[in-house]
């Protein structure tokens, strides 16, 4: 009997679902009831990043339509090939402060400015952080404001050798206006925010109701500028108490990964740190933690060195070759190709899992959406950002690569919002939503 | 950073500003205050705001006032240009300068506050760690150096076998098949060395052993070996490690216990990996015999400091970081009860245990509130828990872990509910000096109400700042005035500069490290030293490459340096090959340097984008003629004029910091004129005058003095009031530009207590 079967038999018997295990005397059932109500389509989203533009001759398909071909740096995705879709023609319209490398991260999942700063790149005015939420985060806001959808974290936010700096460059989440998120690019602290030991949160529980009201109290005794400062604390530590609260009643994880002890989190252990964080990423959507996530390589500007592939060369620094640099182009290529194989691995792990309580795998109810801070390296142009998505979370039309004319990137971040049933009018800068939400995907 | 310096255009001035600033007086309205009111509010705002659908942008820029005026007078107001002209114009442009275009002129009206601010992630860890340190000792370590050596004509180091006992300057030993000395066996000896690691930076060193026998080390934790090797792994030496986070300004237990037995041969090399460094011995300067209390070394990662203002400080939170306060916590409070017997000094099999464990622990998060338990602690620390539960171990971390979540703790400048006092003065000093709590006197000085005066906090600071903790935080703001926190990879083409390795560069900085550290120690601590110095420390690896001659003891010496030509940090090779390319020197991140870090000169914003490549230029032009003509546009000069005059002075040194006369078969000029803010003009024939001349501007001073401030208080200067940088640069005048005595008197101007 599926849970939908169960469902129309209470239907039929005059029944609600709190009345079943008394009618049923199954004990698990109470439990099995609340996954019923939730038993609509989970739907997830992974936004990856790779920085540093793409090599475009042999990024995008030649063809439009259903009839294409792969190029070389996608041609990992062949086993995929009709769960993708490949959307070229999308710019990243944002303008204002900031150098291209930073409004292409930080407006990248925001469509919005940057706030005047002192953040100083290699051109263009000094900036500061986004004045707006990030998409992820948005959506994330959206489910969890439902009882139906709601889950443990909401989002995670997981790093590969992520370089520990704070500043528009490295960060492409935002809570908010100002709000930049930090992605956890150390594995073992990633396991420990899923699976941590849970005595030690007790202990943690048992302190927080005298920490808030700490921070309660000693608000009254600062200037009102700064008393923002407490509140926002005071709301994490909230925020906190409820994680833990969700935490206690979350069932026996399943999937939990093994992870390697002692691997150091540095450039040359990227493609082990790669793998342990989709692995861990896998789970926690396993385990229904989260249906968001982001997984950031590095940052823009990135200067990963890919010893691994036998390039010795930093990455930021041949991106910046001329397209008639041979040796650069074949080296680039490369290290896009690197990348997709990290999506391809991830989109594997999906595949190669059941959805739990419901059918067809996770990938087939899970979109990864590929993206990038630039359209190519060597001109920094936010026209034409590489935007490959894989999966069937979002319901779109999926093995198909689309050949659309300039459209502003806010609309395709309004499509993602309209695929979970969040249908926002604008998003981010509203002046580049003109249009709407971006049509014909589904 | 990209190479792109291009830049926006400053005219020069139409108008001498003396004639236009003579009729401004401080506070009587100005002449152009109403007429800016009349004809450009409209649009334009109250204040410069902007206003939506008029005109957007708020007015605020870096114009001269001359050329402020000029545009005013030829546009303004828009489409009726004639109607603001002439003195009117003259009138609102000086109106708009003084009130709200510049940015000094916003922040007079709208003064910077001292913030409310968390502790930044070096206080947090040097906090946690002198928490600790309160109730195991604090054992300040000598000048000796070396570690203390016992050998012993058996494997298993008994005491009637002891044979030798001396100092070791480092464990770099290979005995072959023979014995370390007379009376011991080929065969079968032991050796154990004892003693501290001196560590200067913090961050993650990677600790390994050499050898084909068997040892085991320990390093800070003594009940359990960080690295056992008890089993030989021969025949050949191997390396084997493991990586300790330790913090800088402290020092650590360590223990090496080695023996030979059977083995063929027998070798032994104690190695580290330090931060930004290659494997190499650990030098005799970094042991020391003497042995330190245990410290404690929190690992939990914490999200990096917001730091865009240019100075990493607490001003925000966010999720991430009230996690990491979590964990951390947490870390701690396993690791107190792990050891809650060595700590509370107390005995498991006593009768009276429970008791003892209360009486003890009890106090044990007091330090974190940098101020003895008051009224509002006793019941939340003392009474509640430890009253409520028979378990008292329990007790006792749940009253760790509230003080550790606790905002009077994480927050160090958190008014009480009596009011400030001399407590809060005295986590200051703490704070601003070495990052961390007070110590006992300073909490001593407090209680007595001896903290009222300036020269009271000027004692305690000078206390605190010969601190090795407080070295550690004068250590991270030079990595960060010079830009070595952020420098990845220095490495350079090795087909054009064979032997400029790895190990080189990991030399190179340590000599740089080392120069800084005399700074730091000497007794004069002079600022022009830094700038001015004729010598640079080489071993034999860098002798070599810079042409010196050493002693080939392979340690490093002071010794004489390019005298004519060389001038301390600015032309120390590691800071000229940072700031170079791969294969050539960079002119333009040389100059940009000099003119932010060294001169405090600001440099507008570039506003576009030129990517520096020698593609498509004549390859017999040299570097300066290729920087002259791809900068030469008139919207670049407003910038370049600036930047290639100091970079062209240090063209002398090549893409590795060595000292040239010839490029391309072409003599290099190293001459160049280098225009001042007011118009002036300075002659520099190569790095030496720019040195110089950095080092008697007032203006590069005031930099300078602005820089450490930001870094010791985590607060703007001028939320201290207008004139404090100025004030604090006579003083450093008076001390002779003593960097120390800098430190101290930012902590006592910016300390609260009434001026002497």
């Amino acid at each position: 009997m599926t849970f939908q079967n169960r469902r129309t038999l209470l239907k039929n018997l005059g029944l609600s679902a709190a009345a079943a295990p008394f009618v049923l005397g199954l004990p698990s059932f109470a439990s099995a009831a609340v996954d019923e109500d939730r038993r609509e389509r989970k739907q997830r989203l992974i936004i990856m990043f790779s920085p540093n533009g793409t090599i475009p001759k042999n990024f995008w398909p030649d063809q439009a339509g259903r009839d294409f071909q792969l190029k070389e740096i996608l041609s990992p995705l062949e086993p995929f090939k009709n769960q993708t879709l490949i959307l070229k023609g999308i710019s990243n319209k944002v303008r204002g402060d900031g150098d291209s490398h930073m409004r292409g991260m930080s407006c990248l999942l925001t469509g919005i400015e940057l706030f005047p700063g002192n953040i100083q790149g290699g051109s263009h005015t000094p900036a500061g952080w986004a004045k707006g939420i990030s998409i992820d985060q948005e959506i994330a806001n959206f489910l969890q404001s439902r009882e139906a959808t709601r889950t443990r974290f909401g989002t995670l936010h997981l790093g590969v050798v992520v370089p520990d700096r704070a500043d528009p460059w490295t960060r492409m989440s935002y809570g908010g206006p100002n709000q930049p998120i930090a992605p956890i690019d150390d594995p073992y602290q990633v396991f420990n925010k899923l699976y941590g030991n849970i005595g030690e949160r007790a202990a943690v529980r048992s302190i927080l109701d005298e920490v808030a009201a700490d921070l309660a109290r000693v608000r009254q005794h600062v200037s009102s500028e700064d008393r923002r400062l407490l509140e926002q604390h005071e709301a994490f530590v909230h925020k906190m108490q409820q994680d833990l609260v969700a935490q206690q009643e979350q069932k026996a994880a399943q999937g939990v990964p093994k992870l390697a002890p002692g691997i150091k989190n540095d450039n040359d252990n990227m493609p082990t740190l790669s793998k342990m964080q989709i692995d861990l990423l896998v789970s926690s959507l396993l385990n229904d933690m989260n249906r968001v996530a982001t997984l950031q390589f590095s940052r823009s500007v990135g200067q990963s060195r890919m010893t691994w592939l036998g390039i010795d060369e930093t990455y930021h620094t041949l991106s910046h070759q001329s397209d008639d640099n041979e040796d650069s182009q074949e080296k680039m290529t490369k290290i896009n190709k690197w990348f997709c194989e990290q999506l391809a691995y991830l989109a594997g792990q999906l595949a190669a899992t059941p959805e739990p309580g419901g059918s067809g795998s996770m990938l087939d109810n899970t979109t990864i959406v590929w993206t990038n801070e630039l359209g190519k390296g060597n001109n920094h142009t936010l026209d034409n950002i590489p935007f490959v998505m894989v999966g069937g979370g979002l319901g779109f039309d999926m093995g198909r690569s689309l050949q659309l004319g300039n459209v502003a990137h806010n609309r395709l971040l309004l499509a993602l919002a309209h695929a979970f049933g969040h249908e926002l009018e604008t998003f981010g800068n509203p002046q580049l939503c003109s249009g709407g939400v971006l049509t014909g995907l589904a | 950073m990209c190479a792109n310096f291009s830049c926006r255009m400053t005219l020069a001035l139409g108008l001498t500003l003396s004639l236009l600033a003579s009729s401004l007086g401080a506070g009587e309205e100005l002449p152009g205050a109403p007429i800016y009111a009349r004809k450009c509010a409209a649009c334009h705002g109250a204040a410069g705001e902007g206003v939506a659908g008029k005109y957007d942008d708020a007015l605020y820029g870096e114009r001269t006032l001359a050329e402020l005026v000029r545009i005013i007078d030829e546009t303004m107001p828009h489409e009726k240009a004639e109607e603001c002209t002439g003195t009117e114009a003259v009138q609102v442009g000086q109106y708009m300068y003084q009130t709200f275009y510049t940015a000094q002129a916003r922040a007079r009206h709208k003064p910077p506050r001292i913030e409310l601010t968390r502790l930044t992630i070096p206080q947090y860890e040097n906090s946690v760690a002198d928490l600790i340190a309160t109730f195991l000792g604090h054992r300040p370590i000598s000048d000796k150096r070396g570690l203390q050596a016992t050998y012993y004509d058996d494997r298993r180091f008994a005491g009637d076998k002891k044979r030798l006992t001396r100092v070791d300057p480092q464990v770099d030993f290979h005995f072959g098949t023979k014995s370390p000395g007379e009376n011991m066996r080929d065969g079968e000896f032991s050796i154990r060395w004892e003693g501290s690691l001196i560590v200067d930076v913090t961050g993650e060193y990677e600790i390994g052993v050499h050898s084909e026998n068997g040892f085991q080390l320990w390093i800070n934790e003594m009940t359990e070996p960080l690295i056992d090797g008890y089993v030989a792994a021969g025949p050949d030496p191997t390396l084997r490690s493991a990586t300790i986070k330790l913090l800088g300004g402290r020092s650590y237990q360590l223990k090496l216990e080695y023996f030979k037995f059977k083995d063929k041969t027998a070798s032994v090399q104690l190695r580290w990996k330090p931060p930004h460094k290659v494997w190499q011995l650990i030098p005799e300067r970094h042991l020391t015999p003497d042995r330190s209390a245990p410290a404690y070394v929190a690992t939990a990662p914490f999200p990096p400091d917001d730091s865009s203002l240019g100075y990493p400080r607490g001003s925000a939170v966010s999720q991430e970081w009230d996690e990491a306060t979590t964990m951390a916590a947490v870390e701690l409070v396993n690791k107190t009860v792990r050891h809650l017997d060595m700590l509370a000094k107390t005995n498991k099999d006593a009768a009276d245990y429970e008791q003892q464990v209360k009486k003890n622990c009890a106090t044990l998060p007091e330090p974190a509130f940098r101020r003895p338990f008051n009224d509002v602690h006793r019941p939340a620390f003392l009474d509640g828990p430890f009253a409520d539960q028979n378990d008292t171990v329990a007790a006792v971390k749940r009253s760790i872990l509230l003080a550790l979540k606790s905002p009077f703790f994480l927050y160090p400048h958190l008014p009480q509910d009596t009011g400030r006092d001399a407590y809060d003065t005295a986590a200051h000093i703490a704070l601003a000096t070495w990052d961390s709590l007070p110590d006992a006197a300073l909490l001593q000085a407090a209680a007595q109400g001896q903290l009222t005066s300036r020269e009271q906090v000027r004692t305690h600071a000078r206390r605190l700042a010969s601190d090795p903790r407080a070295e550690a935080k004068l250590r991270s703001f030079f990595a960060h005035w010079l830009q070595l926190d952020q420098t990845e990879h220095v490495a350079k083409d090795n087909q054009t500069f064979t032997g400029f390795d790895e190990s080189l560069i990991s030399d190179l900085r340590t000599s740089l490290e080392l120069f800084l550290d005399t700074i730091i120690r000497s007794e004069t601590a002079d600022y022009r030293e830094l700038l001015l110095a004729k010598e640079v420390f080489a071993n034999d690896r860098l002798a070599e490459f810079y042409g010196l001659e050493v002693p080939a003891d392979g340690r490093f010496h002071r010794i004489p340096f390019g005298a004519e030509e060389r001038a301390g940090v600015i032309t120390h090779p590691y800071m000229l090959a940072s700031l170079s390319y791969t294969h050539t020197t960079s002119p333009i991140h040389r100059g940009v340097f000099a003119a932010r870090k060294l001169l405090n000169r600001p440099l507008n914003p570039p506003p576009m984008a030129i990517e520096f490549t020698d593609v498509g230029f004549d390859p017999h032009l040299t570097m300066r003629e290729m920087v002259a003509e791809l900068t030469k546009a008139e919207a670049c000069q407003g910038c370049h004029r600036i930047i290639n005059p100091l970079g062209f002075s240090l063209e002398n040194f090549d893409a590795t910091g060595r000292f040239r006369t010839i490029e391309k078969e072409q003599p290099v000029n190293a001459v160049s004129d280098y225009e001042l803010a007011d118009g002036e003009t300075v002659h520099l024939t190569g790095a030496r005058d720019l040195a110089e001349f950095a080092a008697n501007s007032k203006a590069a001073q005031l930099g300078f003095i602005e820089q450490l401030f930001h870094h010791t208080v985590k607060q703007p200067a001028a939320a201290y009031g207008e004139s404090t940088l100025e004030d604090l640069h006579r003083a450093f005048v008076d001390s002779q530009y003593n960097i120390r005595e800098l430190l101290v008197e930012i902590v006592v101007t910016t300390a609260q207590v009434p001026a002497d």
